[in-house]
């Protein structure tokens, strides 16, 4: 569910490319919702967020709430729009052969998530750089994959690994490394309420990985502005 | 519930005091206009107030903004377990598994964080008000800008957040200046739309001064046109609420815009 990655990235690359086969399985069911069965669960939805909003004191019939349960289940459903995509439905047709080994990055890459401990959202960019293996990926697909990932019910540490994970079993790269710097609105808009606290993480898989060289020359072009 | 002799409370409105009417989390029926040098409480004869209740009618609307209150620490207990059914209901709709690891305690996690919210339900201008009324002899323009705001949006229940810029010219009260970031929370941590929740601000400052002219800017980004819909990420939503000579004299209010933007 919501792809956990079982693959002990750690201990390197070949061990990671058959860890990988073995979750291959697995993928096909990680789409748990089918578009078709997001309007039979609106009505529940909808009768939640009455009762939610009942409960928080307000009254569900003024005229700017009127239509809120339906307009807000409709909202956290496109949030949570992730869960039916998979990977393979959009890649599939923008993988292209070419003699390329050197750098790809794609930075700045906004990204809107939702924090599965508080259903509050989080958001930041996210910068992606990978070293093809006579293998490019469309560009968009990129950003594509951090949609996938992103619209669902998240933690930013996984959603880092899971879009690492999804670019290196797709093209096989010689390596991925990802980026993700966020802000949390459950720590801005409660808790804690530290407005300007970002946090980041990243995954660095193949040879960013191993080779600290090449590490350093991803972070340093994804940060400079 | 007079819905229907709502009128849009736009910046052309002419001078005349409207009739007040009932009011529903601060909807407002014609204006609050203050005379310059005011007369006192006496000449409150007409406030609109901020009540956040539908139940309330508007029979003591002179007293109205000091009875905003609709929930209080104990409803806010109470309703916890139904709040976490719900949103048990809500992560099942969308497909996920309420039993993992991660989603546990959500429902809990997520009841409170809601609750948190809108806990400017819970509280009223009033009690945060009474004893920061000090008799100043000052006139000049009082602005505290960059105040931080965080509301929800009453249609999609998504956050709202930017910043709130107040000034006001003093008619002999001045009011502790953590008063007016306080009155921006009590409004803002509810559900929501900025046009109304500058007004509110606008007018509760108002109502607990009557100072000679307010001013009210609130600087936004909407969540639900970021994350979803129309998608646009640099998007801003600015609203302003001018009162008193802050509406009358361009060159007051040009001063204030002036000193918030610098």
């Amino acid at each position: 569910m919501n792809g956990h990655c079982n693959g002990k990235l750690n201990d390197g690359f070949s061990e990671l490319i058959i860890d990988s086969k073995k979750s291959a399985a697995h993928r096909k069911h990680e789409t748990s919702r089918k578009e078709a069965e997001d309007m039979s669960r609106l009505p529940a939805l909808e009768a939640a967020y009455t009762s939610i909003l009942s409960e928080l004191g307000e009254d569900t019939d003024r005229q700017g709430l009127l239509r809120t349960p339906l307009r807000a289940a409709k909202a956290m459903q496109f949030l949570t729009k992730g869960y039916h995509e998979t990977v393979e439905d959009i890649l599939n047709n923008a993988i292209f052969d070419e003699d390329h080994d050197e750098m790809v990055i794609v930075k700045d890459i906004d990204m809107f998530s939702l924090c599965e401990h508080h259903l509050v959202p989080f958001f930041g960019k996210v910068h992606i750089g990978y070293i093809p293996n006579k293998k490019v990926v469309g560009l968009s697909k990129l950003a594509r994959i951090v949609e996938i990932f992103s619209r669902r019910l998240q933690v930013q540490e996984r959603l880092t690994k899971q879009i690492a994970v999804g670019i290196l079993e797709a093209l096989q790269p010689k390596g991925v490394a990802v980026v993700i710097e966020a802000t949390h609105m459950c720590m801005v808009m409660r808790g804690v309420q530290k407005m300007n606290s970002r946090t980041v993480t990243s995954t660095m898989l193949g040879v960013y990985l191993e080779d600290p060289k090449t590490r350093e020359e991803f972070l340093t072009l994804s940060q400079r502005v | 519930m007079d819905h229907s002799k709502q009128t849009q409370y736009s910046s052309n409105e002419k001078k005349d005091a409207g009739a007040s009417s009932s009011v529903l989390n601060g909807h407002f029926d014609g204006m609050v206009k203050r005379p310059a040098g005011g007369t006192g409480r006496a000449a409150a004869s007409q406030p609109p107030g901020a009540e956040s209740s539908s139940h309330r009618p508007a029979a003591s609307v002179m007293e109205s903004w000091r009875e905003e209150r609709t929930r209080s620490v104990e409803d806010n207990e109470m309703s916890l377990p139904s709040l976490a059914a719900a949103y048990t209901t809500i992560l099942r709709g969308l497909g996920e598994d309420p039993q993992r690891q991660g989603l546990l305690k959500t429902p809990w996690r997520a009841a409170t964080a809601m609750q948190f919210f809108t806990k400017g339900y819970q509280e009223k201008i009033i009690d945060v008000l009474n004893d920061a009324i000090f008799d100043e002899d000052h006139d000049e323009m009082v602005i505290v800008k960059d105040i931080d705001m965080f509301s929800m949006c009453e249609h999609h229940l998504v956050p709202i957040f930017g910043r709130v810029h107040i000034g006001y010219l003093p008619n002999k009260r001045v009011l502790g200046l953590s008063k007016l970031a306080r009155i921006v929370e009590i409004y803002s941590r509810r559900l929501q739309v900025q046009e109304r929740l500058t007004k509110q601000i606008a007018v509760a400052i108002t109502e607990a001064l009557q100072p000679t002219g307010v001013g009210v800017v609130i600087e936004a980004t909407h969540m639900c046109m970021v994350m979803r819909g129309v998608q646009k990420m640099n998007s801003k939503t600015v609203t302003s609420t001018m009162l008193g000579v802050f509406r009358e004299d361009p060159k007051t209010r040009d001063e204030f815009l002036t000193l918030i933007r610098s």
